[in-house]
């Protein structure tokens, strides 16, 4: 099978698969996180900040080692996926959480940057035109945020798709379940298949180029 | 005591400001006026509930905001006023019209005219399809007070809606808040550090310095008196002269203590001993002496000293009393301003105005 590219399609489909899962999942709560770190002065803000940037620095193998141990049917919170009766570990859902959790700092930082750039006034202005808080998030903050949510979101993609130490130890490399471009490179390259290594390679290469290319366009024509 | 149509009470303690008022009055149009500083933009903050103050009691013509006494802190979206901040601060990515139809809700429920209504006194219908970008500087603060009345507000609290314009756009956007002032039967609360606005546009002025009530009463009575003198460089007046006014062919013409003699208005005459004020930015300079020229003082002067402030220029003169002009940098390059040198400083006599 060296040099067989018939599994490429499948690889790049499963990888924006779980790069586009991860995104839309981590993207609610690291809005609502951002925005709190950026406008909420409480006790314990620097420890917040510190925690939500801990899995950027650390080892992603050991990222993967504690999800493996949380999402395992032995952990501590075994109960929960017996009583579901789901098994996560080793899943494409594995996968798609170890890419969320690596990628949520990224989008929190770059949320938390984006609401920091709101003109606290505008959100004032619309309370005083009648609306609750929770409105004026959504047509006044979240609205002129946008472009550095958007470009947050791309980031945390990207990473979500070059996503591997986590990754392995938590969903393995199971072709055509787990095996993403990066684990399939990976593989390929312990197998003495270069060429389908390299092939991957461009695959990535590709993918990432093009998100990028869309999320400078969006820079571009939402800036004001 | 009845009570007031409107009062506001408040007191804040904090190591870097500090703001204790209590005032209250029946006037529709009432201006608070002040330096910078002087703790306004604050007093328009707990009016709008912006500000946690626990001990505040508001109430804006007759509607009662804040009483601590009943446990009474309205939020900020439930107060139903009419806020155009210091900046226009119109919504970016909207339209004009998308900016008017911000406050529909609340107008739905109090004055669904009140749109229509605020297009019209602003005269605004033509600017509805354009985006913010696209709005000048007077046309952007029209539209921001047009969209606080298009919500059908209680009251307006406009905040120094004129600052951020220059000399010839204030002509232009003041017609405008006129018509407001005249056309609608709202309580106003407007804020400013201009004593010319303030005397234009207030039923009764209210005088804030350092975070406290320096005085309250009708326009004429309050500004240029005694209260507020102390406050004349800090409001722009950086030239006040003492002396007596004295009539030579027929028109009135002042001469201070120290001896400099201006020429006055005829409205000016004046028989006591005056106090005159002049903005240093009203003083012309010239490095020669104007041949016909409309200003009727022109003061050969000697420079004694240049201070850079932000790119203006404030220049120290000796004109047989100090006086300061205010120029650009670049004004003050080409006529080399340096200390001992000699220019023309030149004054209308329509720029004086009487102090206290």
């Amino acid at each position: 099978m060296n040099g067989d590219l018939s599994a490429l399609p499948g690889i790049v489909a499963l990888t924006l698969g779980v790069g586009a899962v991860a995104t839309a999942a981590m993207l609610a709560p690291a809005v609502a996180l951002g925005f709190c770190l950026a406008r909420g002065e409480f006790r314990g803000k620097a420890l917040v900040q510190a925690l939500v940037a801990v899995p950027m620095v650390l080892p992603p193998v050991a990222v993967g080692f504690a999800l493996l141990v949380l999402l395992g049917r032995n952990g501590p919170l075994a109960f929960i996926w017996n009583s579901l009766g789901i098994d996560l570990v080793f899943s494409w859902w594995a996968a798609a959480i170890a890419a969320a959790v690596v990628g949520f700092p990224l989008l929190t930082r770059a949320c938390e940057q984006a609401f920091g750039e709101v003109d606290e006034r505008f959100e004032q202005v619309a309370r005083s035109l009648g609306l609750g808080p929770m409105r004026s998030f959504f047509s006044v903050t979240l609205p002129l945020a946008k472009r550095g949510v958007l470009y947050g979101s791309v980031l945390a993609f990207t990473r979500a798709l070059g996503e591997f130490g986590a990754t392995a130890l938590v969903a393995g490399i199971i072709p055509g379940r787990t095996e993403t471009l990066a684990l399939g490179i990976y593989s390929r390259v312990q197998l003495g298949d270069e060429r389908g290594a390299l092939a991957l390679c461009a695959a990535s290469f590709a993918i990432a180029l093009a998100a990028m290319l869309v999320a400078e366009g969006w820079l571009r024509r939402s800036r004001p | 005591m009845s009570e007031r149509a409107s009062r506001i009470h408040c007191r804040i303690d904090r190591p870097d400001f500090s703001l204790d008022i209590d005032i209250g009055w029946d006037e529709r149009v009432a201006v608070v006026f002040g330096p910078s500083g002087a703790g306004k933009s604050t007093l328009f903050e707990i009016v709008l509930g912006l500000e946690r103050c626990a001990n505040a009691h508001v109430r804006i013509g007759g509607a009662t905001f804040d009483d601590p006494d009943a446990g009474l802190h309205l939020p900020t979206e439930h107060r139903d006023l009419g806020w155009v901040p210091q900046f226009p601060t119109l919504f970016p990515h909207l339209n004009v019209a998308e900016n008017l139809d911000f406050g529909r809700t609340r107008a739905a429920g109090r004055d669904p005219a009140a749109r229509g209504r605020a297009i019209e006194v602003l005269e605004i219908g033509g600017l509805l399809d354009r985006t913010v970008d696209q709005l000048s500087g007077g046309e952007a603060q029209r539209v921001a007070i047009a969209r606080a009345l298009a919500s059908g507000p209680r009251a307006l609290l406009l905040d120094e809606p004129l600052a951020a314009l220059d000399l010839p756009l204030r002509a232009r956007v003041l017609p405008y808040l006129m018509r407001v002032r005249d056309q609608l039967d709202l309580p106003i609360l407007y804020i400013t550090h201009d004593p010319d606005e303030a005397q234009l546009i207030g039923e009764i002025v209210v005088v804030l310095d350092g975070g406290r009530v320096a005085a309250t009463g009708a326009p004429r009575d309050v500004l240029w008196s005694r209260a507020v003198l102390p406050l004349s460089e800090a409001l722009g007046i950086e030239n006040v002269f003492e002396g007596g006014v004295r009539r030579e062919h027929g028109s009135p013409s002042f001469v201070s203590n120290a001896g400099l003699r201006l020429v006055l208005p005829a409205s000016l005459d004046s028989d006591a001993s005056v106090r005159i004020g002049l903005r240093a930015e009203d003083v012309v300079l010239a490095a020669d002496r104007p041949g016909k020229i409309s200003a009727r003082n022109v003061l050969e002067s000697r420079v004694v000293a240049c201070d850079d402030r932000d790119g203006d220029v404030y220049v120290t003169l000796d004109a047989g009393e100090k006086l300061v002009a205010k120029v650009t940098a670049a004004a003050a390059a080409q006529l080399a301003l340096a200390p001992g040198s000699t220019v023309y400083a030149i004054v209308k006599a329509q720029a004086l105005r009487r102090l206290g």
